[in-house]
């Protein structure tokens, strides 16, 4: 028997930094139902969201439609921890938002690992140095600690880790 | 020059007559893994789940492969996003997660062009609005281990942890309302104010807890607003969704009411201050600050660094500072609270003091992973 596809789909999302404090950030999918894209422009320090547009080409539930208009009210959020809830929260919940929402969900998810991509391009590759650095990077964002199975308490990496205490 | 690419392919066919298999390959800077994933089509349940990782983060990431079958079994209803995020995302790999739910999203399109093109092998069941239907999160309680902290009372006034979050009111809290009442009460806590997200509490309800438990409970909310989280005290309103924050500081001005940015720079200094170049002063700038009336400063969810970030911009600011928790499980109240210098009994004293100033933010319980 012939496997054919049923359905297809690709989602693509890449980050330029455009000077030293401007990123542009463009999600697009195409599937076998839909095509849309995104694109944001995000300032440093804040991670502001200073510029936003895109458009549905092709949808199961219309045809074309230019969303940048609906995608103003999310100008001024800041890219980081909360983001995905402002974002639906404020693009609203009907079918094109929803799909809308995720082309900035990973707009946003984009900008974020492109500088934690920064950060692991310094990480040792022998053990030793590994756990150093990853139980180093723990300690500094503890909310990462259990985040993932490689973050584990058991996890080779956070042996012996001690998170902070002093805080006052 | 692209600083970061990420691509995601996910593509599906149907395996027999009852199961649609999908394949899924994220790629991107960091990250290469792939999935493949079995689906009954007409319960749209994974049967079946295999992942690997092409590329990864550490040497440990391959400790999330075994946890990827926790998710045999989730069906694509109801919660399912919560549970693939919470139970795949944090035991096995978020990266991880975020595929499965693109696959999983795939498979709900995918059955749902087989439905519309009228396939003789539908399934009893499944209908458009089905696969299309958003249903609502009602995720499953869950009773997590208590474990022993010493009693490190802060001597002097009352001590009030500002910020709790209880399950179900917080559906990404995982503690109830009685395990939270009776760890603040082990602990030595004074009070604890319910400040659920986008949750208003019943005065009666919160009363009757005061009353079953012999213990101060006051009632809070921390609402989400498109410049970030915010604990509100004294807004008598169900507030769902997002709203500016404007628009909350009028509806708190016209009830008198109070309002502290909650975490104001949580994930913000996660890659270090250096690379995104934020400055204290850059910081005060934010408009958030001139529409609350105090700065949380201790929050036991984000890094000491952020907390003394937070402190740093408050005192340039000069706005008060408070601490809370944010305690979403068990073995987290009164990591940090409030001391208030004098008395507080009920909801109007703890405004009239937050208004009056005097208060301080404390380290209560040891913050320790284990």
């Amino acid at each position: 028997m012939a496997e054919i596809l049923v359905f297809s789909r690709n989602r693509w999302t890449s980050v330029e930094q455009m000077d030293d404090r401007t990123f542009r950030a463009t999600c697009r999918v195409q599937d076998t139902l839909r095509e849309a894209w995104v694109e944001i422009l995000v300032k440093a320090p804040d991670l502001e969201i200073v510029q936003v547009k895109g458009e549905i080409r092709r949808s199961p539930e219309e045809k074309e439609r230019d969303v940048t208009d609906d995608l103003q009210k999310l100008t001024g959020s800041r890219v980081g921890p909360g983001i995905k809830k402002i974002i639906r929260g404020l693009l609203g919940h009907s079918a094109h938002a929803e799909q809308v929402a995720t082309l900035v969900d990973e707009c946003c998810n984009g900008v974020i690992l492109s500088f934690t991509k920064d950060v692991l391009v310094h990480a040792p590759k022998d053990r030793a140095g590994e756990r150093e650095f990853f139980a180093g990077m723990v300690r500094a964002n503890p909310r990462l600690y259990n985040s993932c199975a490689a973050l584990s308490a058991d996890s080779p990496l956070m042996e012996g880790l001690e998170l902070d205490k002093d805080n006052d | 020059m692209l600083k970061f690419t990420r691509n995601k392919l996910a593509s599906v066919y149907r395996k027999d007559g009852k199961t649609l298999s999908v394949h899924g390959v994220l790629e991107d800077d960091i990250y290469g893994l792939e999935v493949d994933l079995d689906l009954d089509f007409s319960r749209m349940e994974i049967l079946a789940i295999r992942g690997k990782w092409n590329r990864m983060e550490n040497s440990q990431c391959p400790r999330a492969i075994p946890f990827l079958q926790e998710a045999v079994g989730f069906r694509l209803e109801e919660d399912f996003v919560r549970k693939v995020q919470k139970i795949v995302g944090r035991k096995a790999c978020r990266h991880f997660a975020d595929l499965i739910l693109e696959c999983c999203e795939a498979a709900r399109d995918a059955a749902a062009i087989i439905q519309r093109e009228g396939d003789k092998e539908k399934e009893a069941g499944l209908t458009v609005a089905h696969l299309f239907g958003k249903a609502k999160d009602v995720p499953k309680a869950e009773r997590p281990e208590k474990d022993g902290e010493p009693d490190n009372r802060v001597a002097g006034g009352v001590v009030i942890d500002l910020h709790v979050h209880s399950f179900p009111a917080s559906p990404c809290s995982s503690i109830s309302l009685r395990e939270l009442i009776e760890e603040a009460k082990e602990i030595g806590l004074d009070g604890i104010c319910l400040t659920d997200h986008n949750h208003w509490w019943e005065p009666r309800k919160v009363e009757d807890l005061r009353q079953k438990h012999g213990f101060l409970i006051l009632r809070g909310n921390e609402i989400t607003t498109d410049q970030g989280d915010i604990l509100v005290f004294g807004l008598e309103e169900d507030i769902k969704g997002i709203i500016t924050l404007a628009e909350l500081r009028k509806k708190a001005l016209a009830a008198n009411g109070f309002m502290i940015a909650a975490h104001p720079f949580r994930g913000f200094l996660t890659f270090g201050i250096g690379y995104l170049g934020l400055t204290v002063e850059k910081a005060m700038e934010r408009p958030l600050f001139k529409l609350v009336d105090a700065v949380e400063v201790l929050n036991g969810k984000v890094a000491e660094r952020e907390n003394s970030f937070a402190a740093k911009v408050a005192q340039g600011l000069r706005l008060p500072v408070t601490g809370g928790s944010d305690a979403h499980g068990a073995g987290e109240v009164g990591l940090y609270a409030t001391r208030f210098p004098g008395p507080i009994q009920n909801e109007r004293d703890l405004i009239e003091a937050l208004k009056k100033g005097g208060y301080s933010p404390v380290v209560f319980r040891n913050r320790c992973p284990d």
